[in-house]
């Protein structure tokens, strides 16, 4: 029941802190990465706006998150040859450093740290595209210690895929993906091909692409905007007491490059959300919480923003 | 080399495998005798063939000489239910149907409930890059030796999988040397770019933007896309593009393809793209 927290600097630790965060998450290149491997990124996002800038500070964020656990994104789909090593020894480094676990997809580096017997520090990412139970088990059987949902599973579907023995983590806010994360096989270092994704394809009719624009202008934060400072992007909140219910361990907060003041928003409100969860409150009443800090009533109630909108009736209204 | 032909029907085969590519293709690709035909889904579950279309196309392969293949996708809960049902439905198809697997649940389910079938792990297991913004820029050689995809390799022979597929990615090196001796296949001429539950083809058939995407991840699907790939027009490439049902395609450059031939056992073949 916890809120993990997207961070890329230890100046942002405290803030967090206080917004709420209960453990972190955040990016760090290996030393020496760029010269032997260019600009391929070592997890999915780019160093200079997304990562941590050093080993240096990631201890200090290590420090000043005290108990509260820092996790590292190892989390390219793939790595090149040779790759493998190089991240394999920077996560025992990161391990020995304070990191309480690594963020990995990549099957290799996956199966290099559960053979050094660090399988338990191991949590699978969203970009492994586990989305089914037999699949969960397969990496528990591996000795992962968390997986990670990808973003588009319905609650029903959740509550069919956890099984014991494993830590859940699914999305709660922010950042939505047009493609499965997993089975994108393109990269944002050339931009965002969904960006330019359904116009332009024949035999698609206009209405239909105009519902595709707005759905992914909706996951692109309803064109960056924010509501009285909070974001307006994906957001699974009403959904925590069902997903508490399912047992998902920790709710990801994303983005890890967004500045503080959005970071820390984020948080807030995730916090808040669980709060009145743990108290037992309903999705409806979340919901009004939400609109209450957030405004835009009716992007909630329309399901607009919804990571999990199955929790809510579908309307039969046409638009 | 020896081929492979991604089948949507029962209608008769060329005698050459090339033959169902366009010419340019067909005058690259080297000679080789058909091995296989493949049909199913490697990403869409509702777009899996029923039992009995599984049957016309295994009595297909068994009258041509060569080996059946099931393509099976990553799988949803309901996938995988979906998926066991059918495979329990076939149990009895002699010689057994290979079957694909994109998923790991779905191998699971076939290591432990249904052994007989002979596994091969399908190109949604490589995750490289397959961009094709970046996919002109690509190396036009590579060497196989290297370390990728070692470890996923000795699992997959450790585990008794038969077989490696990928298509054409921009690192050129997952099916590396055979050392591990699985046959290694490569998909030609159509590699994916991107894949999505929230399913533009499948938008088509909705009433409002409530049963669209996301909201519509709980709703059954006709599916619409069956037979239909849709041309898509980009400016930030020159590749050609198709979208078919959930996932975006595109032809790999010859050039490209060229250099991944060398380090395949078998090339199969698609008519067109499809999901």
């Amino acid at each position: 029941m916890r809120i993990l927290a997207p961070l890329r600097h230890s100046s942002e630790v405290a803030s967090l802190l206080e917004a709420g965060a209960d453990e972190f998450f955040c990016g760090l290149t290996p030393p020496g990465w760029t010269a032997r491997f260019g600009s391929a990124w070592a997890n999915r996002r780019a160093p200079q706006s997304a990562g941590v800038p050093d080993l240096a500070d990631f201890v200090r964020i290590v420090d000043q998150a005290g108990d509260r656990p820092v996790y590292v994104a190892l989390n390219a789909p793939y790595y090149p040859d040779g790759a493998v090593a190089m991240l394999s020894a920077f996560g025992v480094e990161l391990l020995e450093r304070g990191a309480a676990g690594l963020i990995v997809a990549d099957m290799d580096l996956l199966l290099a740290l559960t053979e050094s017997g660090l399988g338990a520090k191991v949590h699978l990412s969203s970009l492994a595209t586990c989305i089914n139970a037999g699949s969960a088990k397969f990496y528990r059987d591996l000795g992962i210690g968390r997986i990670i949902l990808p973003r588009h599973l319905t609650l029903k579907e959740i509550e069919q895929i956890l099984i014991p023995g494993l830590e859940f983590e699914a999305f709660l806010l922010n950042d939505g993906c047009v493609f499965e994360e997993g089975l994108c096989a393109t990269t944002h270092a050339a931009g965002a091909f969904c960006n330019l994704d359904g116009a332009g394809t024949e035999g698609i009719s206009g209405e239909t692409l105009e519902r595709y624009d707005f759905w992914k202008w909706t996951l692109n934060h309803s064109g960056c905007r924010t509501g009285n400072g909070y974001p307006m992007g994906p957001c699974g909140l009403c959904a925590i007491p069902r997903l508490l219910a399912t047992g998902i361990a920790s709710f990801k907060v994303v983005g890890r490059e967004a500045s503080l003041p959005r970071k820390a928003a984020s948080v807030r409100i995730a916090a808040q959300a669980l709060r009145l969860a743990k108290q037992g409150a309903d999705p409806l009443v979340i919901r009004q919480s939400v609109v209450a800090l957030r405004g835009s009533p009716q992007m909630c109630e329309e399901r607009h923003l919804c990571y999990y909108p199955d929790l809510w009736e579908r309307k039969k209204t046409a638009c | 080399m020896e081929y492979g032909i991604h089948v949507h029907d029962a209608n008769p085969l060329p005698p050459d495998a090339r033959d169902v590519c366009e010419a340019s293709w067909r005058t690259m690709l080297p000679p080789g005798p058909l091995r296989a035909i493949y049909f199913g889904s490697e990403f869409c579950a509702d777009l899996l063939p029923g039992r009995t279309e599984v049957r016309r196309y295994c009595s297909q392969a068994s009258s041509l000489n060569v080996d059946a293949v099931l393509l099976t996708p990553i799988a949803s809960p309901g996938g995988l239910a979906r998926i066991r049902k059918l495979l329990a439905g076939i149990a009895d198809i002699e010689p057994a149907p290979a079957v694909v697997f994109n998923d790991w649940g779905v191998a699971s389910l076939l290591r432990d409930v249904f052994p007989h079938f002979p596994r091969r792990a399908g190109r949604l297991m490589n995750r490289g890059l397959r961009d094709p913004r970046l996919m002109e820029q690509a190396p036009a050689s590579f060497s196989p030796e290297g370390d990728r995809g070692r470890r996923l390799r000795a699992l997959l022979a450790g585990l008794g999988v038969g077989a490696l597929e990928t298509d054409a990615d921009i690192e050129g090196t997952f099916l590396g040397d055979g050392a591990e001796g699985l046959q290694r296949v490569l998909y030609l001429p159509y590699a994916f770019a991107a894949s999505s539950r929230n399913c533009l083809v499948k938008a088509e058939e909705a009433e409002s933007i409530d049963q669209c995407f996301t909201r519509g991840l709980d709703l059954p699907c006709k599916g619409p896309c069956r037979g239909r790939w849709h041309r898509v027009d980009r400016p930030d490439t020159a590749l050609p593009l198709w979208r078919a049902g959930n996932t975006v395609f595109f032809e790999v450059p010859q050039c490209r393809a060229e250099a991944l031939i060398r380090q395949a056992d078998r090339i199969v073949l698609q008519a067109r793209p499809a999901p």
